[in-house]
């Protein structure tokens, strides 16, 4: 896989590509669509011309390596005769082709009795939760052998390799119901989750995420490192649902933010913290429950500042320049650069526009919280919009978000109100929850 | 007659000491007469070497000094007669043996009444008197040898019927027979002939000076038997040690002589000089390689016992010859590849031929240990050079040494390498790790550039076809890969604390070369600051050695706050001296007994291992400077504000700074940092910068001027604040304009500062961007009863908190109760105690347990998982 380029037109934004460094944390399967993005970049949108040849060579000799290996044979012979420029496959191909489609009847001879035996109704019926139980029943009543079951995830494990997703999830979830191997189960979520997100059923992605989150704490727990390696890979294949599917974010963003996550993410992993980052800043809004995303704003900004030394590219800048060093017009700047980023992006390409109006807004929260007087003129620069444009965003904003702020036109500024916390607020604030944790504790001290 | 004689000579020494020379001048006509063929020069050294005839032996001195005239004629006189009969009597002699008959007297009174205490005392007397008293061939006067002798069976018994009867000794006794039974051993082997003489026949013995004796005497030194059980280890050792017997050393004996070598080894009258002398020879005759293997082995530990006794380190020259030899063996070991050291050999029985190869076997197998050779040698070093004083030559002079000594570890390694690779010798891998830490202790804490040079010379040292496993020569130049791959294979097959001091090791040595977070993020992953304090206290050194030099770094890459709170703990506690064995603590109140004080120093390190403590004071000082002087202006001017204290070490300097009535101009580093925050407290940061400049002890540091200037960067952002802090209650509106030209910063950093100091609610003040001013806004102060209510307000829910922490311990967390509580304090976090609510229920727990002032715990949280 070293031998995945860098697929950025753009010199200074190739500096920020992950692609090589998320690409050993994915399967071969999932840097496919990846590369297939980053070939798309290439090519002009309009006309459909290529625009940088050599590029596009290398991307497609990237392919090429990448799916070597596997048994989409077809395809792979295509860009074979595309790289070399040969009309017809070399013959090899064929024979794999041959090899491939033996081994796929093979298999399923093997599995059919099995499969057929899931499919009936009265068999299914009888089956219980326990798995143990089930197999004795199976074994007992319609002579079915460990081997069969095994079969089951080999076929899986081909038809994955052969590009049929939708099958091989099919295959994976009757192989993970009969066997008790457990490694092979671990293997056959891992797989699952991959197929689920191939074919792009998120749902059902989510819940194979939730079961390899279970398993890497259970079944791993005396192996810090393997839980250390599967974590990462965890959070690198979570970003494909984080990204394209709106109802993951929340339970994933709790994923990310959960503290062995966050720790692995820190020490092996740094570059996620860009994902997580515009994931945070544009669920605003969005999630029900401010409090969360705030305090999910003070940890990603905690860790940026932590990672400072180690990772940085222009969303993290951005976080640094608006969060902690407060210097807006760093922020601005790296705002325009982060966008560009974004765009090239795989899993941000969509969010682009999000991010950058959820920073502007970041941006003018925080300007308005340390500033009482603001030039119109002035701001609607920072913003990056006309004076106009800037009013009714202001004004929006004024009404979205309930800031105690009034734009005085004459003078052409934008006036803030800051009341002073009083006192007796604070004292009243201070207490308020005095009683009832009082009362939770007698209660609790009586049982 | 004799009474005749010493009462003229009694009168002319005690006249005068001048007298001496006259008494000698006459004493040479005298002489002359007697002994024509002598000269003046030899008289006189005779005259000096004071003979050892006593008092009682005067007339046979006499009668020896008639019958010499008899036997000067006769030419065929032993040389010795003639001294024996040169030394007539002689006043100062006399003296001296009239003194040493007295302290006899006391001796067997002693003995009598059984007083070890003055025993022991009255015997060290004798001892010194007999020195003076010895002739020039070593025999001591024969009363002493009686007394001596008589004395130590006297004290074999005692010691024998002490075994029988339970009752004790008083302690002065008891300490008095063991310092009695030392010191006769220790005397006995200087005169062992002659008490053996006197043992044999102690009639004769006496007698013997009185008639003519000296002819038979010297057969009778010669032959002699053991007589005591004691003696008998010694007799052999006293036959070779006759010297002039050079004959004897055939490669056949070599062995014989080895065994007794090894047998009195350890035993406390031997004489270790000796038996090295003799190993010296022997090691010339030995030809085979397993003579040669075992007479280096066996002499190299003879003189690492030299240096066996308490404090006392081992002798230089011994230490260097130890160093060839040891060198020396491992060349041989590397030549004659089928003899090899290893520790669980059997031992061979060799005293009557050499073993040989059998059959089937790769390897002729000889019992020792090479690491432990190599290990003593680098500790023998190490106490020399604890023991000399560092400012002079010879501390250098010493401190060579420490090359070639690296060049065996070296070579030590290559050899058990070699060991490692046959699976059938079954080396055991803490020998190679041993080998590995003593390496890396000798390369961690110095700069990259001096560890290449000891690498291009120890690879100098060996055959060019020679390679290493584990550090392979390719790789010699790089130091920072060295130490990875010597700490790596320490990580891989050790545990334990080799292993956490490779961490250490590691750790300091990135620190030292200015890898901050790599050092930072090892030492947080490594959890050693939890179980430190269960290792053994040389670790534990090694361990703040490590800390401060983190601090250090930190401070180098401009990280004041993790600098000083690196820092705090060694530098805070006031006894960094002691905590990084850098010198003893006087002991005000003193409860160390001498045996903990003995220890303390052999613990110590040598100098030039040593962390400057005036730059750390400096570095820490500094910090805390930084930190705490605009905190203390925050809290000056809001009493609500929780009085924190980040260094108490520095607000007690300060304190005692101001209280002096007239400061005059700095001095020390100390003074350099009080007047500098006097300074910045005022806001005259320019005062305070130059003051900070100032200080000598930055030209230590590599990069001076880098670091002069990160620190007068961050003393003119404190300054700012500072200023704030201080003069906002005075103002309404601040120009940022101003406050820039004021502390020379531009308008884009004061406004950040500014905006930070506003957003972190330090601060009651808004931004004007219009005017570009800032605007304080005012009714923020609070009344004293304000103040105070919030106070109560806080110590209420703390004290909730409190009550809640101690039933959550109790139920050890199974009340669900608080989990719905803990979510109502998270999502308040969000408001105004965001810090403090976040951190508790972030559920982190363990992150701040540890303490860690990093808050990155981060690595170690995911392994532990």
């Amino acid at each position: 896989m070293a031998s995945n380029p860098t697929a950025n037109g753009d010199a200074s934004l190739a500096e920020y590509d992950l692609m090589l460094k998320l690409a050993p944390h994915l399967d071969r399967h999932l840097i496919f669509p990846l590369l297939e993005f980053s070939a798309g970049q290439v090519v002009d949108e309009e006309s459909g011309d290529v625009k940088d040849e050599k590029k596009a060579r290398e991307i497609t000799l990237a392919k090429y390596a990448l799916l070597k290996k596997t048994n989409m044979t077809d395809y792979v012979a295509n860009l074979l005769c595309e790289l070399e420029g040969l009309k017809e496959p070399p013959a090899e191909f064929a024979d794999r082709r041959q090899k491939v489609f033996s081994q796929l009847e093979k298999y399923e001879q093997e599995t059919s009795k099995i499969t057929e035996l899931l499919e009936r109704d009265d068999v299914v019926n009888s089956l219980r939760s326990d798995k143990v139980a089930n197999l004795e029943f199976l074994k007992r009543e319609h002579e079915v052998t460990i081997e069969m079951v095994d079969a089951l995830y080999d076929y899986g494990n081909l038809q994955y390799s052969c590009g049929n997703y939708g099958d091989a999830t099919e295959l994976l979830y009757r192989f993970r119901v009969l066997s008790t191997d457990n490694d092979k189960v671990a293997s056959a979520t891992w797989g699952r989750l991959a197929c689920e997100i191939l074919i792009m059923s998120w749902e059902s992605a989510l819940e194979e995420i939730q079961k390899v989150r279970e398993s890497i704490d259970g079944r791993l727990a005396n192996n810090p490192l393997a839980q250390l390696e599967h974590r990462t890979a965890l959070v690198h294949w979570a970003l494909f649902p984080l990204f394209n599917y709106d109802k993951a974010r929340e339970p994933l963003l709790e994923l990310f933010f959960n503290a062995n996550y966050i720790n692995t993410i820190q020490a092996n992993c740094p570059w996620i913290l860009r994902y997580l980052a515009v994931a945070v800043i544009t669920s605003r809004g969005r999630t029900k429950n401010v409090g969360i995303q705030q305090k999910q704003m003070k940890d990603i900004v905690r860790i940026v500042k932590q990672e400072w030394y180690e990772y940085q590219d222009p969303i993290t800048k951005f976080v640094y320049a608006l969060c902690i060093d407060f210097d807006f017009e760093e922020a601005q700047q790296q705002l325009v650069l982060a966008e560009e980023v974004l765009r090239s992006d795989f899993f941000l390409l969509a969010h682009a526009d999000d991010f950058v109006d959820s920073a502007r807004h970041l941006i003018f929260e925080s300007y308005c919280k340390i500033h009482a007087r603001i030039a119109l003129k002035d701001l609607s620069a920072r913003l990056g919009l006309n004076k106009e444009d800037a009013e009714k965003w202001i004004v929006n904003l004024i009404r979205d978000t309930r800031l105690d702020a009034k734009i005085d036109y004459q003078e052409g500024t934008v006036v803030m109100n800051h009341p002073p916390s009083s006192v007796y607020q604070q004292v009243i604030e201070r207490t308020k929850g005095g009683f009832f944790r009082t009362q939770v504790l007698s209660a609790a001290v009586g049982r | 007659m004799s009474r005749f004689f010493r009462g003229g000579d009694d009168s002319s020494t005690e006249s005068s000491s001048d007298e001496e020379e006259l008494y000698s001048g006459s004493e040479d006509e005298a002489e002359k007469k007697e002994a024509k063929a002598e000269d003046s020069s030899s008289e006189e050294d005779d005259d000096e070497a004071e003979e050892d005839e006593s008092s009682d032996s005067d007339t046979g001195a006499q009668k020896k000094g008639l019958s010499r005239f008899l036997l000067d004629q006769d030419s065929s006189e032993s040389e010795e007669e003639e001294i024996e009969g040169t030394t007539k009597v002689k006043s100062a002699k006399d003296k001296r043996h009239d003194e040493l008959e007295a302290t006899i007297t006391v001796i067997q009174n002693g003995q009598k009444i059984s007083d070890w205490g003055s025993i022991a005392n009255e015997l060290d007397k004798l001892n010194r008197q007999v020195v003076k008293l010895q002739d020039a061939r070593g025999k001591a006067p024969k009363p002493y040898i009686k007394c001596v002798a008589e004395l130590e069976d006297f004290m074999n018994e005692t010691i024998a019927k002490q075994k029988v009867t339970p009752k004790k000794m008083n302690a002065t006794n008891a300490r008095g027979l063991n310092a009695v039974k030392q010191r006769i051993k220790k005397g006995n082997k200087d005169y062992q002939d002659q008490i053996d003489a006197f043992r044999k026949n102690s009639d004769d013995f006496m007698e013997s000076d009185e008639e003519v004796a000296p002819a038979p005497k010297v057969p009778k030194v010669r032959f002699h038997e053991p007589t005591a059980d004691e003696e008998g280890d010694d007799s052999g050792f006293a036959v070779v040690g006759k010297g002039g017997r050079v004959l004897e050393f055939t490669p056949e004996s070599i062995f014989k002589h080895l065994r007794s070598i090894m047998e009195s080894r350890g035993k406390k009258n031997t004489d270790r000089l000796e038996q090295i002398k003799i190993m010296e020879k022997l090691n010339k005759v030995a030809d085979t390689p397993y003579q040669k293997i075992r007479v280096l082995m066996t002499l190299v530990s003879a003189r690492f016992d030299l240096g066996s006794g308490g404090a006392a380190s081992m002798p230089v020259e011994h230490w260097k010859a130890a160093e060839g030899e040891l060198a020396a063996l491992l060349r041989l070991l590397d030549t004659e590849k089928d003899h090899v050291v290893i520790e669980n050999a059997e031992e061979w029985d060799d005293d009557e031929k050499a073993p040989t190869i059998a059959e089937g076997e790769k390897y002729l197998k000889i019992p020792g240990s090479i690491v432990s050779y190599i290990e003593r040698l680098d500790d023998e070093l190490t106490r020399s050079l604890q023991s000399i004083d560092p400012h002079t030559s010879e501390y250098i002079e010493r401190l060579t040494d420490e090359g070639s000594l690296y060049n065996i570890i070296f070579q030590g390694l290559l050899y058990y390498e070699m060991l490692r690779k046959d699976a059938s010798l079954e080396v055991p891998q803490e020998s190679l790790n041993r080998i590995i830490q003593r390496r890396l202790d000798h390369v961690y804490f110095k700069p990259a550039q001096v560890v290449k040079i000891l690498e291009e010379n120890c690879w100098k040292e060996v055959p060019s076809n020679v390679n290493s496993v584990i550090t392979p020569r390719t790789e010699q130049n790089d130091a920072s890969h060295l130490i990875n791959v010597l700490c790596n294979y320490l990580f891989e097959n050790s545990d334990g604390i080799i292993r956490a001091r490779a961490m250490l090791c590691q750790i300091y040595f990135l620190a030292l070369h200015d890898e901050y977070y790599r050092a930072r993020d090892m030492l947080l992953t490594s959890h050693l600051q939890e179980n430190i304090a269960n290792f053994d206290i040389n670790s534990q050194i090694l361990y703040n050695r490590t800390l401060v030099q983190v601090g250090l770094c930190a401070f180098r890459k401009g990280l004041v706050y993790d600098a000083q709170n690196t820092l705090q703990e060694i530098c805070g506690s006031g006894r960094q001296k002691e905590l990084l064995a850098q010198g003893v603590m006087m002991q005000r109140y003193s409860q160390v007994t001498p045996e903990q004080e003995r220890l303390e120093k052999q613990r110590q390190l040598p100098f030039h291992m040593h962390i400057n403590l005036e730059l750390l004071e400096c570095v820490y000082l500094t910090c805390s400077m930084l930190l705490e002087i605009p905190l203390l202006a925050q809290t000056g001017s809001s009493p609500d504000v929780k009085k924190r204290v980040i260094s108490k070490t520095y607000r007690r300097m300060l304190e005692y700074h101001e209280r002096q009535i007239f400061t005059g101009p700095p001095e020390n580093t100390r003074d350099h940092v009080m007047q500098a925050s006097k300074a910045l407290a005022a806001g005259e940061w320019k005062k305070a910068t130059e003051f900070i400049h100032n200080i000598k002890i930055w030209e230590l540091m590599p990069n001076t001027d880098n670091i002069k200037s990160l620190l007068a960067k961050q003393i003119q952002e404190e300054g700012l604040r500072t200023y704030l802090f201080t003069y906002a209650p005075f103002y309404d509106t601040l120009s940022i304009a101003t406050l820039s030209t004021m502390f020379e910063l531009d308008t884009r950093k004061v406004s950040a500062v500014v905006s930070k100091m506003i957003s972190h609610e330090e601060l009651a003040a808004a931004l004007d961007q219009v005017t570009e001013t800032v605007i304080f806004r005012k009714g923020v102060e609070l009344s004293r009863l304000q103040s105070l209510s919030l106070t109560l307000a806080d110590k209420a829910s703390a004290l909730i908190e409190t009550n809640e922490r101690t039933l959550e311990q109790r139920t050890q967390g199974s009340t669900n109760a608080f989990s719905r509580k803990d979510g109502r304090g998270g999502q308040r976090g969000g408001g105004q105690r965001g810090g403090r609510g976040g951190a508790r229920t972030g559920g982190n727990t363990q992150r701040q347990a540890g303490g860690t002032q990093f808050t990155g715990g981060a690595l170690g949280a995911a392994v532990r998982g």
